[in-house]
């Protein structure tokens, strides 16, 4: 009888012993330990991601030669499309070098883009991350921001030999300078906690008193250079309403994200060339 | 017998126990029904004291507005890096811990290095205190290190400081930095985790949009521990930010206004006094806002004219007597002083003497532009009147002293209105004269020259001086001679007035009234008509009053000593000044110019005076001070053309 009740319990005390010994090992080691297990998790992930990749495209040879004639239209003109962006872009960007060479002007700072896939996504109430398919191997450094066509995604917080995890502007952890759009002074944003499978959401601190914003008039919030890690004018969200905060004076308010950011594919991590130097000035 | 028995209930001694016992236990529960059913609110309280502890927040103060709505005085971010001290205890025990380690080694080594002989066991002992202190500054200094990476700024915390903050606001955060800039501020925000214990902390501090305009008018604030009377006299402990409190101008005179209603947090405390949980949170609320009279393009009209100059300009609303603008040169960027004054930028200020409202806190002798108070006194005493004439041939004599005319040849034969327009000395010698002190004095005194004005700016000087034969006496302690007269019926001897006087003076005359009482308040439409100035009528007959008024139009007329500020479509009256003065142990010029405009109407009275700060140049009335007045009239047009009789802004 006694040898049956010491059975049951051994799960147990085998758990208090692995967790003892998780409490005394030292940081360098558990901090050893859990990238390794990212590590290995990472081809796992990776493979999945390729099956995923490979599911979709058979899902898709299954379509009507009709439906792919549409489709193939479809990319034709969203080429066209992003083809004469682009001209415009460079035309753009050729007319800021010679205004900023007239102007005797320092050249901004300017990023290397690296267009990554999205493999996993782990979003709860406490964080909220995602993980793309690319890191050392494509020198992506840790804290890099990450956007897409709807503007922020979020920033890299661990980069691995061939995946980086990246915390979502939607975490509770993630927290960055912005302003709003047309207003130059700076206010905090952070991430808010969801809840279940609620729309994502962040909140605006610091926001100036004659700010004014209401359902019919939302304001846009947006990147600022000043933080240094995103270029200006990205769009973070949309903020309806705006009440007194604690100091009285300044206001706070909801900011609701872009929806899509939970569903996301396809991400651009943007690289800094000119990484930031504190101790000089910057280029 | 057994065994038994002994222990009998009714054993005298067990009985003595048991009622012993009895007792004690009765007055125990006693007690303890006392203590919970009676005194409870008493012990309650005395928890309360021992666990609670309140946070005032001083409420950010209101607004400052010119009359059209543009914000003089508002409240900007200001930034700083800050970390709750309850959030590094386990750091610190850590540190110490470890300094405690090293700190034993080092003595232990010194001890075994030492003679035996010489040895003592206190040697030892490290100095615990001492190590507490060093540990809670390192742990501290490398926050701030983290911080200093990401601004580049290079900022450290002295131990006092530390110290200070332990003892006396444990609960509240620490400024690890201040004032941070807007890049370093958003630095932080991203690149500090949201986990660590800096925490960027947003106050408030005095924004003034347009730096130096009507800066002491303005006046700035300094911060301040609140009013011990604010705090409820509960005995519980509290911990307070700094209020912010009015110095100087508007900021000290409205102070009530504008201070924000201070927000409260009480929280219960761990028996360390470091905070567990909040009870109870009252948000600050922010003060009234303040709309002054000041037309801010007419402000910067003022201010730009005065450019490098030293001296003051005050227009007012002859109506209303709301200042439209005052200004006084040398002055200051307000922003300089905000959030704090560095102790640089104060001696910089002390030695420019800028921190002086001349407006109002320094009194000048009047020069010439008295002789319009000297005309009014003679034709009300009947010893003057618009035909009196009087032959100036450049002097007067009175006994064996010689008084000179501004025109050395003289003027020849001037009435009224001709020495008006010319400022002929030897008609107001003789005439002031001829009416004598008394006169003079008392109709300075009507004008309220003897009087502060009252405006709602801080300090104004008291020093005015309108001289009589009884004021000499006691001040100078010699008798009045005629000399003493002569020289104050042109403005100069003992008189001392401030330019906003003079401006309050000239508004009078517009209005054909004695005093005009200023405000730095904008009126709404029902207050300006229920204005009371407080004065007279100045009591002319229609031709007195004609001729004294064709006077002053003549003054910026073409052969007028002001003719400089002559305005195309615009009637002016004014007068000019040039006054003898003493300033820093030297003797220089003072410029003065007084008017109002336009004289079909009059809606806008100016005064400007200009000290001169260069002994061997010359500063005249007409040249130096009247285009200072011109340029503030012009800028009334183009605000207010309809009320200076334009169709149109030009």
């Amino acid at each position: 009888m006694a040898n049956h009740r010491l059975d049951k319990i051994k799960p147990l005390v085998a758990l208090g012993a692995f967790l003892v010994a998780w409490w005394i090992v030292p940081t360098a080691i558990k901090s050893f330990l859990r990238v390794s297990f990212s590590e290995f998790q990472a081809p796992a992930w990776v493979a999945t991601s390729y099956l995923d990749d490979l599911e979709g495209f058979w899902a898709r040879r299954s379509h009507s030669k009709v439906e792919l004639i549409e489709a193939g239209r479809e990319v034709a003109r969203a080429k066209s499309l992003y083809q004469f962006n682009a001209q415009r872009n460079e035309t753009l960007e050729n007319e800021i070098q010679r205004l900023e060479s007239i102007l005797n002007l320092p050249s901004r700072r300017e990023f290397r883009y690296e267009v990554a896939r999205v493999i996993r996504r782990d979003l709860n109430a406490w964080w909220q991350q995602i993980v793309i398919r690319k890191g050392e191997d494509y020198k992506i450094p840790v804290g890099a921001a990450v956007v897409f066509y709807g503007g922020v995604v979020g920033r890299v917080v661990e980069v691995n030999a061939f995946t980086s995890r990246i915390e979502l502007i939607s975490s509770p952890n993630f927290r960055m300078a912005a302003n709003f759009e047309g207003d130059e002074r700076p206010v905090v944003y952070q991430g808010l906690a969801q809840g279940g499978f609620g729309e994502p959401k962040g909140v605006v601190r610091d926001a100036p008193q004659d700010m004014v914003a209401s359902t019919q008039a939302p304001l846009k919030l947006v990147s600022t250079r000043l933080g240094g890690t995103f270029p200006p004018g990205l769009m973070i969200g949309r903020v309806n309403w705006l009440q007194p905060g604690s100091t009285g004076i300044f206001q706070t308010g909801t900011v609701e994200l872009n929806s899509d950011l939970l569903s996301l594919h396809e991400v651009a991590v943007l690289i800094p060339l000119y990484p930031i130097d504190l101790d000089s000035d910057a280029p | 017998m057994s065994g038994y028995d002994f222990h009998r209930g009714e054993n005298p001694r067990i009985l003595f126990f048991f009622w012993i016992v009895m007792a004690a236990g009765i007055t125990l529960l006693v007690g303890l029904g006392w203590r919970q059913l009676i005194a409870y609110q008493k012990y309650e309280e005395i928890e309360r004291r021992q666990t609670e502890r309140r946070i005032f927040k001083p409420g950010p103060r209101g607004d400052i507005y010119d009359r059209k709505g543009n914000l003089l005085v508002g409240n900007r971010p200001q930034y700083s890096a800050v970390v709750y001290l309850d959030d590094l205890r386990r750091e610190f025990r850590s540190e110490y811990s470890q300094i405690i380690r090293a700190e034993r080694e080092k003595l232990r080594q010194a001890y075994e290095q030492t003679p035996e002989s010489e040895r003592e066991d206190s040697q030892l002992t490290p100095n615990y205190n001492d190590l507490q202190w060093i540990a809670r500054q390192n742990v501290i200094q490398r926050y701030i290190d983290q911080i200093n990476r990401i601004t580049g700024r290079d900022d450290s915390l002295s131990m006092r400081k530390i110290i200070r903050h332990f003892n006396e606001q444990l609960l509240l955060p620490l400024p690890l930095v201040e004032d941070l800039n807007a890049d370093q501020y958003a630095r932080l925000i991203e690149q500090v985790p949201v986990k660590s214990a800096i925490q960027i902390h947003t106050d408030t501090a005095r924004y003034y949009p347009y730096g130096v305009a009507a800066a002491h008018t303005l006046g700035y604030v300094q911060n301040v521990n609140p009013d011990p009377d604010e705090i409820p006299d509960d005995g519980i402990k509290t911990f307070t930010f700094k209020t912010k409190r009015g110095k100087t101008g508007l900021e000290r005179h409205f102070n009530d206004l504008l201070s924000g209603e201070t927000g409260t947090e009480i929280w219960r405390v761990d028996p360390l006094g470091f905070q567990d949980s909040m009870l109870e949170m009252k948000t600050p609320k922010q003060g009234q806002d303040l709309i002054t009279s000041i037309d801010i393009d007419l402000q910067l009209a003022a201010e730009t004219a005065l450019g490098e100059r030293t001296g003051a300009a005050v227009a007012l609303d002859i109506h209303s007597g709301e200042v439209l603008a005052i200004a006084s040169h040398p002055s200051y960027d307000l922003n300089d002083l905000s959030p704090f004054i560095p102790r640089n930028t104060f001696d910089e200020i002390n030695e420019r003497g800028a921190w002086l409202n001349r407006a109002v806190q320094l009194s000048y002798p009047p020069g010439s532009t008295f002789k319009l108070i000297t005309s009014i006194a003679g034709m009300r005493h009947g010893s003057m009147t618009p035909e009196t004439e009087h032959d100036c041939q450049g002097l007067y004599r009175l006994g064996n002293r010689i008084f000179r005319c501004n025109a050395r040849y003289g003027h020849g034969i001037v009435d009224l209105a001709a020495s008006i327009e010319a400022s002929c000395n030897v008609f107001y010698y003789a005439e002031g004269l001829e009416m004598g002190i008394d006169v003079l004095s008392a109709e300075a005194k009507r004008f309220g020259l003897d009087q502060k004005t009252g405006i709602q700016i801080p300090f104004e000087t008291s020093r005015l001086v309108v001289p009589s034969k009884e004021w000499k006496r006691e001040q100078i302690g010699s008798g009045w001679v005629p000399g003493d007269t002569a020289n104050t019926a042109i403005g100069q001897g003992f008189l001392l007035v401030t330019p906003l006087q003079m401006a309050t003076v000239i508004a009078s005359i517009a209005r054909n009234e004695t005093r005009t009482q200023p405000t730095l308040r904008a009126l709404t439409n029902e207050e300006v008509q229920r204005v009371e100035h407080g004065g007279e009528a100045i009591g002319l007959t229609q031709k007195q009053h004609d001729a004294l008024w064709e006077g002053m139009e003549r003054v910026v007329g073409q052969d007028g000593t002001g003719r400089l500020v002559q305005i195309d479509g615009l009637r002016i009256a004014g007068k000019t000044g040039t006054a003898d003065f003493r300033a820093h142990g030297k003797g220089v010029n003072l410029a003065w110019f007084v008017g109002f405009a336009p004289v079909e109407n009059p809606q806008i009275a100016v005064a400007v005076m200009v000290e001169g700060t260069n002994a061997s140049e010359r500063y005249h009335g007409g040249s130096t001070a009247g285009p200072v007045a011109k340029d503030i009239l012009l800028e009334f047009i183009e605000q207010y053309p309809e009320r200076a009789g334009f169709s149109a802004a030009r």
